[in-house]
């Protein structure tokens, strides 16, 4: 028995340990809880958690990132109800399912702690599970406006490659994409799945199988590199229309490089960091922008690529 | 010859104490764990918000979450098998209903008993290929993690054109059968708390002096039931028996006359009748069926049981014990956050206590069996 | 044994072939009640074919059996168990990690009502058990001991008890001794002493010509799928049943001494 009781003292010791490390590093002041609907899996998101650690350093607020391993959105829905329970002054969230996640900010924002809604979901939205404001680019409207721009140059027909598909905001980027063109949307969106090697082969299968493709969209970098890979495979690199959205280092190469004709940035920078900003700002002298902020779409070229190059992946 | 067989048992073995053989027991180091998951959170997330009220509803959840899928994976794993399909079984179960009442525009009470009657078939199913091709669990299983998962997103994509079904809570709205799954009990219990200041309420809003935690949802009570009803069958019933004897070894069973192939089909049948509940409880509190639900929970179910003390290759093991393991699961998935510590250590943190637990378990069982 | 006793299995000329392989070939054997017969054979000789034949696995192509004068139709070895012939295999026999009680119910577990529901009656298993086992000879430190901590001679008499207690009246051994050190091969074969004063037939399957001789009352010889004749203690020697095991090449020469059994 005392071998047992010997067992148990020493692994409570080392369990204990990390947890004593995490609590020294909370600090004072007031407490920012940032939640999104990411996987682990989804690199974009570090120019968030970038944003939310700079702007915390700057207003000297304590940031926290949350987000669901999986990506599945019920999990989520519980990380709202636990940032909630934690009492901070602000929750950040992304609202990617209305019909899942209402409730959750709803109860919230009854509670006492004050809500922006950042990147997914649109203003409407916002306004009624009763947040302060919304912090994105609308994802139909900028579908949508990059459609418009590939038809008056040209395109006709395109694939979208969604690595996201049961996320219902992805969906529409591509639907947006689709109605700017002026097209059906029909087959022309894959489920790529998340798995670099199984989205270039499945991106390589449709393009053999549908040659007459004219363009490509991506809806980030996850679909975007292997998207790349691809091309430089069967040699259409630089000559199918390559549109993406959101941006990372391979994907500012391959604007530079002439095969990405455009990223469309929505700035996660500043989804990010204006939600502290403005919630830091209201608590503590009341004041409030009147109304949502639009962080995007914002069309990078060729042109103009310096900043963009340099903080690609970490702020941009 | 006769001396030899006296047998005043063997002067080798040392004689144990009670306490000993009291503490020996499958789930001895599920409560071990428990404990000491408990205590390092009171010390390290005490005043953060993790044993005020709404914190306590929203651990004792997810732990629920854990629990109900855990006991179904704990009875199958004990019968010798595994089924890597729960997750996907959840996914899809939840997109049945939601076609079955959006899309088809069935009543909820409907739709919800055809969608269990389909899933079990599915798990009766697989439990048949397993049985009849003797294939391992774990392939065949994971044949219809695939399928399951394929289907949760083709077929609302093929009908709805899109991968996120809503609008379930309407048509809920006053079915009977709806309020077992979605429902919360004891509200009023709740309110005299809220009223007489023991828990919070809501400041402001449509429900400004509401509870914040307005009742038990049936979530937690079927984990509770379903936990006893576990226990209960296996400990206490001849089933049970034949459930501890099938996964110990399955043609020792056969040749006593335990129908092994019977007992297998039916906890299959009882895992997907649990990943259904998941899913039921699940649609019915969001309104909503998404494609992605449920990804990867098979993986947290079987993790739970085995910090619960069950053993992977079968015939032993604990319901009581699955249920703590998917308790210190929930509290720490949870309370980490409370605790303040980085999200992605959360897998970290798993792993160790999963390590831990598992050779916890193997010294405890050792002592019980007499293995080397 | 008296010759007034009739057998309780018969078995005459029995073939077995499995495609084109014949693992029996004209097998004949009697087994009377009370008594323990011996069925000596080398590896591969189709011992253990011959006992599936025996408790009713397996079906034979040729021949015919006879369970208490009535020919033998099982479809499943659940109905050779409740007819009352009972194996106890030599691995297979318990499950390790379950404890002495509920392997030994395994199969057939006691029920008491609780109201509308039925439940395992533990109290009442667990006290057979224990009242079962001290009769063998065997002190358990409780019901509720894990199997895995017996040694495999007390494994083979939890399991022999177990057929004895459920009826058994044909108990089939499947090389109950071969795994086992000196001091528990005495247990096992004081143990088949006891079931055999009880009136139970014993069919006793080893290859160790020894502990045949310790406890049998009549020993057969397989070999390469055929009896070699049957015979009584005291008219056959540890060396004859050797040398016929090995290969009876001098099967005529022992003839004389079988006593015309052939």
């Amino acid at each position: 028995m005392t071998a047992l009781i010997k067992k148990i003292a020493i692994a409570a010791t080392v369990a204990s340990l990390p947890a004593l490390a995490a609590t020294t590093a909370l600090a004072e002041g007031e407490r920012y809880i940032l939640v999104s609907h990411a996987p682990d899996s989804d690199s974009w998101w570090n120019t968030i958690k970038n944003g939310i650690a700079l702007a915390g350093e700057q207003m000297d607020v304590e940031v926290e990132y949350r987000n669901p391993p999986t990506g599945d959105l019920a999990d989520m829905a519980r990380i709202i109800e636990q940032a909630a329970a934690s009492g901070p002054n602000g929750i950040i969230t992304t609202l990617s399912d209305y019909d899942v996640l209402s409730g959750p900010i709803r109860a919230a924002v009854d509670s006492g702690v004050d809500v922006i809604i950042m990147n997914s979901g649109t203003p409407e939205q916002a306004r009624e599970v009763g947040a302060l404001m919304y912090v994105g680019q609308p994802e139909y409207d900028a579908g949508h406006a990059a459609g418009l721009r590939a038809a008056g140059e040209g395109v006709q027909s395109f694939l979208c490659v969604n690595h996201y598909i049961s996320s219902p905001s992805s969906t529409e980027r591509c639907q947006g994409f689709a109605d700017g063109l002026g097209v059906e949307l029909g087959n022309q969106m894959i489920d790529s799945g998340q798995d670099p090697a199984e989205i270039k082969n499945r991106v390589l299968a449709y393009l053999n199988t549908n040659p007459e493709t004219d363009a490509i969209l991506t809806l980030g970098p996850t679909s975007a590199d292997p998207t790349l890979l691809a091309l430089e495979e069967n040699g259409l690199a630089g000559e199918i229309y390559f549109g993406t959205f959101d941006l990372g280092d391979n994907i500012v190469e391959g604007i530079k490089d002439g095969i990405i004709n455009w990223g469309i940035d929505q700035q996660p920078f500043l989804q990010a960091y204006l939600p502290v900003v403005v919630m830091t700002n209201y608590h503590r002298y009341g004041v409030l922008p009147g109304n949502n902020i639009n962080s995007g779409p914002g069309f990078i070229t060729a042109d103009g690529l310096t900043l963009v190059e340099e903080y690609a992946g970490e702020y941009r | 010859m006769s001396e030899a067989n006296t047998a005043l048992s063997d002067e080798r073995i040392k004689n144990t104490s009670r306490l000993r053989t009291a503490l020996i027991r499958p789930e001895l180091g599920g409560i071990c764990g428990t404990i000491i998951v408990f205590a390092l959170f009171l010390i390290f997330a005490g005043d953060s918000g993790m044993f005020n009220s709404q914190g306590v509803m929203n651990w004792s959840i997810v732990s629920a979450q854990f629990m109900i899928i855990a006991v179904g994976a704990c009875m199958l794993m004990i019968a010798g098998e595994f089924d890597l399909s729960v997750g996907s079984m959840i996914g899809f179960a939840g997109m049945m209903i939601a076609i079955f009442t959006v899309t088809l525009e069935w009543p909820v009470w409907q739709a919800i008993l055809v969608t269990f009657a389909l899933c079990i078939a599915i798990g009766a199913l697989s439990g048949y290929i397993v049985v009849r091709t003797g294939l391992p669990s774990f392939i065949v299983t994971l044949a219809f993690l695939f399928i399951l998962r394929g289907f949760t997103i083709y077929l609302p994509q093929l009908i709805e054109r899109r991968t996120i079904i809503g609008g379930i809570d309407d048509a809920a709205e006053g079915d009977w059968l709806a309020g077992l799954f979605g429902g919360k009990i004891f509200g009023g219990l709740f309110q005299w708390l809220g009223d007489n200041g023991i828990i919070a309420t809501f400041e402001r809003g449509t429900r400004a002096g509401d509870p914040v935690v307005d009742g038990i949802p049936m979530l937690i009570v079927w984990a509770i039931g379903l936990v006893i009803v576990g226990h209960f069958i296996l400990v206490r019933t001849r089933f049970g028996n034949w459930i501890f004897a099938a996964g110990g070894d399955a043609q020792a069973a056969r040749y006593t006359g335990v129908p092994v192939n019977r007992v297998k089909i039916l906890m299959f049948m009882f895992t997907a009748f649990c990943a259904t509940v998941f899913a039921t409880c699940q649609v019915m509190e969001f309104g909503s069926a998404g494609a992605d639900r449920g990804l990867l929970k098979e993986f947290e179910a079987i993790i739970a049981v085995v910090i619960g003390g069950a053993l992977l290759t079968g015939g032993y093991g604990s319901v009581i014990g699955a249920a703590l393991g998917a308790l210190i699961f929930g509290v720490v998935q949870q309370g980490l956050f409370f605790a303040g510590v980085e999200s992605s250590l959360f897998r970290v943190f798993l792993g160790l206590i999963l390590l831990f637990a598992v050779i916890l378990n193997t010294y405890i069982r050792r002592l019980i069996t007499g293995e080397r | 044994m008296s010759e007034t006793q009739k057998p309780i299995i018969q078995m005459s000329n029995i073939e077995k072939h499995f495609g084109s392989v014949i693992a029996l070939a004209g097998v004949s054997v009697d087994i009377y009640p009370g008594e323990c017969h011996c069925l000596l054979g080398d590896n591969g000789a189709g011992k253990s074919t011959f006992i599936k034949t025996m408790s009713g696995v397996h079906k034979p192509t040729k021949g015919e059996i006879l369970f208490d004068e009535e020919p033998m139709h099982f479809a499943d070895p659940r109905d050779s168990i409740a007819a009352g012939i009972a194996t106890v295999y030599q691995d297979l026999a318990m499950i390790p990690l379950m404890s002495v009680s509920r392997n030994f119910f395994m199969g057939n577990e006691p029920i008491r009502k609780v109201g509308p529901i039925s439940v395992f009656d533990h109290d009442h298993a667990n006290k057979v058990t224990m009242d079962e086992m001290g009769k063998m000879g065997i002190n358990l430190r409780g019901p509720d001991q894990a199997v895995g901590t017996l040694s495999g001679g007390e494994r083979q008499t939890v399991a022999i008890a177990r057929a004895v207690h459920f009826g058994a009246k044909v108990l089939i051994l499947d090389e109950p001794t071969s795994a086992l050190g000196v001091r528990q091969t005495a247990n096992v074969l004081a143990t088949i002493d006891k079931v055999r004063k009880q009136g139970i037939a014993v069919v006793f399957i080893t290859h160790n010509v020894r502990h045949a001789l310790a406890v049998g009352d009549r020993f057969t010889v397989l070999n390469r799928g055929k009896t070699l004749g049957t015979a009584t203690r005291g008219n056959v020697t540890q060396e004859e049943l050797q040398d016929m095991m090995a290969g009876g090449q001098e099967l005529a020469s022992l003839e004389g001494s079988l006593g015309g059994t052939v």
